[in-house]
């Protein structure tokens, strides 16, 4: 490395820790400052995310009590969100059953993990899928299994119908009044619409345009888009700069758009790639023989539903609380992963013939200490850090306009809105609601925002979400009775220019030594449940094969 | 001191002027409000408002020691039972029998307290003034008040603080009145210091009920219906009120007739005997919704049957229909009968549990206005009514009006079709709803004969007129419709628009 390239690493360096630290402390003196004086809202509620202790453990490298167990598996795989129980899962159904899954959380599921309230159960992470582009028959496979798909009628899958999103589907809050549907129409000037109407029309062409190889351009499993070199080089510019080249100016459109990257990614459009931002619109061709095209499944605890329904069948060879905090190889060539044990605080290793790991990439940095991955530039990967806030509420005021839906977004707001969890509740009486309210922490790069994320208290959420709410919803605070927040410090992998189809993740989707597999929705570099699924299946398909 | 507290006095008759013709003007009012015919009600109470003025100021010649004391207990009074009077009568408004009773009883004692004020104020001030200088001096000061009480009750105070807080407001001048006057006269007045704390009390007493009075009158919805409310009951799901005038009964829900007692026959025969008189061997029967138990007082006319199950959210609906006097006529104690048994639940909930099958099935819900309820017309909920829908059995769905909203009443038809029903759409006219729609439903293997005679005793149904309900006349005959859907809730919004342009 030369010196300058260090010296500007420095300055960088330099200029995060500035970032950084102006920014907690300012977070810090707040802290203080409110000791000080009242409390400005008395909402009860607590403030949690994925498992500090055990993640600390991981980076901080302490030392761990001496082993004291040991065993052996054939195939270890470890994580156990949607991309570690879809390998799981294609191995038992190839009839493969000497593996197992650790999962460092006490809980199963990874982002797609869901929480309970004293009345209904919500998401905590992601909390939606589409119906399935209908040549990806190895998704409805899995819908099918598990009864998303009830039987096929005229050629077409069949929904099953208590699981397509009920009725009303989503609303906007615009210029005062709430309009069906998230393309903003209401007040919108005629010049602006016209802008949106050409900007939907160009996206529907490229939805049916396939490449020079035959393929889709933008496909779901990524893996599947076409790599025609043309379409490939919207990956090299970021979404605002192709939406400048195209003459996009309407400033409901850059809204409209905006809400779209940070709904899917976290992030806005200056900051994720070009071919990303019409991935999100241009990606998705699903029929169905009883929906629209493109309809929504959800389920009042989000994707933690499909992930019990994947979890479920393999409930015994999951060990959760089990942490693996280092791999490497035995003498005979074995790979061999320490395990900690976060409840008993006891250390075991397990010696296995190959390792399926579905954790993302910021993790596996740490696991594998020692083993080079060639290629791989950690640093290049972020991770969107998320807010999410779970809301009791006793009752909603109306408003103007169309009344609650499942996704509710307000216009030019911080967040990207709330979706009612009970929506797919079949009683008609209704006893208040639970809105699961998602703010992405984009003002900042990721590593700012998370450091800030993790420092701010229960109350300090408070201050910044509550102004937004009451704003949405005027009189809402007087009808909140609990509130549970939950930070996603990486919530997603962020497909920032030249990271989907770049080198980077490439090499890091490769295997070491045929041993050590990789699988996890950060390869494909959008963070979605059909990613990680087929990231899944892929890994344990190389696995499989590589057993002979 | 001989001059300040006769002029005190004599404001004090102002003040004590005002708030009586107020409690008398908030009791008319209310009872107006409340049980319709205002002519009626504001003469009843000014007379025996009046009349009890008269008893008041007769009793007045009773009181001989310690008349200063004694002005001020009966200030304390009047002050607490006029500014608790309108919220007291809020409140039990709901207990039909004692309402009256309770009404007139507070009038008249208000009316008696109110009355002994005057007479004893002159007697306080007769030796401070010539008798023809207080005469004149008393009344000219009553009826001054009287005016402005007059003027400022409908000009200022039901306009700008209703009517349960101008009660309270005037039970505070009252007290506020017995404690200056407890104030300055305190060397004449044994116990002095009790009266004073009684009144500060009061004080407390009525702001607090000023505060609290928005609570009270969020029941001002009685305020819109025409006849006389005889029940209102808030349950957890839904605002019940049921109204009487002459003998006509009314049931609304949330505003919504659900029924009217004089020709809620046509309504419940058209619905269950064209279904059941043709099912001779029915001994299961199922009822959703209709807590009102009518539909089940004609499913009781069939001795075959041998149990109903009645599934309705709200359990303040069915136990009011079990247990009030009035409605127990009307629907014949049928939910107190031994072959019924009435289930509390959600009925989308309920039904995914169920495994036993019934032979007829009545399906009673409110029209489909809301998303809520426009879920228990889809045809996720057909499909499970359906398997528990005995192979030979039969369902009717009540479908809304055929007339006013036709893309409704077909989409309800479609949907039934859909989940692999064959259907029997009918109507018939019901005056309080106007021309109305009833679907029924049967596996397509079966062939639905028309019954050929209904059960004696019936009003409206027979042979021939269900023949005219069965046809449908160019304005109602069938559209085209999609079919109603969790995820699509078409049929809400067809309501909502062929609804808008009646209602």
């Amino acid at each position: 490395m030369s010196y300058n390239s260090r010296l500007s690493d420095y300055i960088q360096r330099r200029g995060f820790l500035l970032r950084v630290g102006l920014i907690t402390g300012g977070i810090f003196l707040n802290g203080c400052y409110k000791r000080l004086k009242a409390k400005s809202y008395d909402i009860p509620g607590k403030l949690s995310g994925p498992n500090e202790k055990a993640g600390h453990l991981l980076r901080d490298k302490i030392s761990f009590p001496k082993p004291l167990e040991h065993s052996k598996v054939k195939i270890l795989i470890i994580g156990s969100g949607i991309s570690g129980l879809s390998a799981g899962r294609w191995l038992k159904q190839s009839g493969e059953t000497d593996f197992e899954i650790l999962e460092l959380e006490a809980h199963k599921g990874g982002n797609a993990h869901s929480g309970k309230n004293k009345d209904a159960a919500y998401p905590l992470g992601a909390h939606y899928v589409t119906v399935a582009n209908n040549e990806d028959e190895v998704l409805m496979d899995f819908f099918k299994e598990i009864n998303v798909i009830t039987h096929m009628e005229k050629g077409l899958p069949y929904y099953n119908e208590f699981y397509l999103t009920f009725d009303p589907e989503e609303r906007l809050l615009i210029n005062g009044e709430w309009q069906e549907g998230l393309v903003p129409e209401f007040g919108v000037p005629e010049l602006e619409k016209t802008q949106i109407k050409r900007f939907l029309a160009e996206v529907e062409e490229l939805r049916l345009k396939k490449g020079a190889d035959g393929k889709f351009v933008f496909n779901v499993p990524v893996s599947e888009s076409s790599s025609d070199k043309s379409y490939l080089k919207l990956d090299l510019m970021s979404f605002k700069d192709y939406l400048d080249k195209k003459g996009f100016t309407s400033k409901y459109l850059l809204w409209y758009l905006n809400y779209a990257c940070k709904d899917d990614y976290g992030r806005k459009i200056s900051d994720v790639s070009a071919w990303a931002g019409l991935h999100y619109f241009a990606s998705r061709r699903g029929l169905a023989a009883n929906a629209e095209r493109n309809a929504v499944l959800t389920w009042p605890q989000g994707n933690g539903w499909l992930m019990e329904q994947l979890a479920d069948p393999l409930d015994k060879y999951i060990r959760t609380s089990s942490m693996c905090y280092q791999l490497g190889y035995t003498d005979n060539g074995k790979v061999l992963a320490l395990v900690y044990d976060v409840n008993t605080q006891q250390n075991r290793t397990i010696e296995a013939e190959k390792v399926i790991l579905c954790a993302p990439q910021y993790v596996n940095n740490r696991l594998l200490r020692g083993i080079k991955r060639p290629g791989v530039d950690y640093k290049e990967l972020q991770y969107a850090p998320w807010l999410v806030a779970n809301i009791k509420v006793s009752a909603l005021s109306g408003g103007r306009g169309m009344g609650l839906c499942w996704d509710n977004v307000a216009y030019d707001t911080p967040s990207v809105g709330y979706v009612n969890s009970g929506q797919q509740r079949l009683n008609t009486a209704e006893d208040g609601h639970t809105l699961t309210y998602y703010l992405p922490l984009c003002d900042f790069e990721p590593a700012v925002a998370r450091l800030a994320a993790y420092s701010r208290s229960y109350e300090q959420w408070l201050d910044i979400i509550m102004p937004e709410l009451e704003y949405i919803h005027p009189g809402l605070t007087k009808v909140i009775t609990n509130i549970d927040l939950w930070v996603w410090g990486h919530g997603m992998i962020s497909p920032s220019v030249d990271l989907i189809w770049g080198d980077n993740l490439q090499q890091a989707r490769k295997a070491i030594d045929q041993k050590i597999f990789f699988a996890h929705s950060d390869l494909s570099g959008i963070s979605i449940f059909e990613e990680a699924f087929h990231q899944g299946i892929r890994a344990a398909k190389e696995v499989l094969k590589n057993n002979g | 001191m001989n001059n300040r507290l006769p002029a005190l006095l004599l404001i004090s008759v102002f003040v004590v002027a005002t708030c009586g013709l107020i409690y008398e003007l908030i009791a008319g009012t209310l009872a107006s409000y409340l049980l319709g015919d205002s002519v009626t009600q504001f003469s009843t109470i000014i007379g025996l408002y009046l009349f009890s003025m008269g008893i008041g100021s007769w009793i007045s010649k009773y009181f001989d020691k310690n008349i200063l004391s004694w002005f001020i207990q009966i200030e304390i009074l009047v002050g607490l039972v006029g500014g608790f009077s309108a919220t007291i009568l809020f409140l039990i408004f709901e207990n039909v029998a004692s309402f009256r009773i309770v009404l007139y009883g507070l009038v008249s004692l208000t009316g008696i307290l109110v009355g002994l004020e005057i007479p004893l104020l002159m007697r306080i001030l007769q030796d401070r003034f010539e008798f023809k200088d207080l005469v004149s001096k008393v009344f000219t000061f009553d009826y001054i008040g009287a005016l402005l009480a007059s003027l400022i009750f409908p000009l200022l105070l039901i306009p700008h603080l209703g009517l349960v807080k101008t009660a309270y407001l005037f039970g505070i001048l009252n007290v506020v009145v017995a404690l200056i006057v407890c104030v300055s006269f305190k060397k004449e007045i044994k116990a002095a210091a009790y009266l004073k704390s009684a009144s500060a009390i009061s004080i407390l007493l009525l702001v607090a009920g000023f505060f609290y009075a928005d609570k009270i009158t969020s029941f001002s919805e009685s305020l819109t219906y025409s006849d006389t409310i005889i029940y209102s009951k808030s349950t957890p799901y839904q605002r019940i009120i049921l109204t009487k005038k002459n003998k006509v009964l009314r049931l609304f829900l949330n505003g919504n007739l659900q029924f009217s007692s004089d020709d809620e026959y046509r309504y419940h025969e058209a619905l269950v005997h064209p279904g059941l008189q043709a099912l001779p061997n029915a001994k299961n029967v199922l009822v959703m919704g209709g807590g009102d138990g009518l539909a089940v007082r004609e499913i009781l006319k069939y001795p075959q049957v041998e149990s109903i199950t009645l599934v309705d959210l709200d359990k303040g609906m069915t136990s009011l229909f079990q247990s009030n006097k009035i409605l127990l006529d009307l629907n014949n104690s049928s939910l107190l009968s031994p072959r019924v048994k009435v289930i509390n639940a959600d009925a989308f909930t309920w039904i995914k549990a169920q495994k036993k099958q019934y032979d007829f099935i009545v399906i009673d819900f409110p029209d489909p206005s809301s998303y809520a309820v426009g879920k228990l017309y889809t045809n996720s909920f057909y499909q499970l009514v359906k398997s528990i829908l005995s192979p030979r059995g039969l369902m009717v769905v009540q479908s809304t009006s055929p007339y006013v909203a036709p893309k409704s009443f077909w989409t309800v038809n479609t949907t039934l079709e859909c989940v692999g029903l064959k259907t029997i759409p009918y109507h018939n006219y019901v005056p309080s709803f106007g021309e109305w729609g009833y679907i029924m439903a049967t596996n397509p293997d079966n062939v639905y004969k028309k019954p050929a005679k209904y059960l004696p005793g019936l009003k409206f149904l027979s042979k021939e007129s269900f023949d005219l309900m069965l046809y449908f006349p160019k304005d109602m005959a069938k559209v085209k419709t999609e079919v109603n859907k969790l995820n699509n809730q078409i049929l809400v919004k067809y309501f909502e628009e062929e609804w808008a342009n009646v209602l």
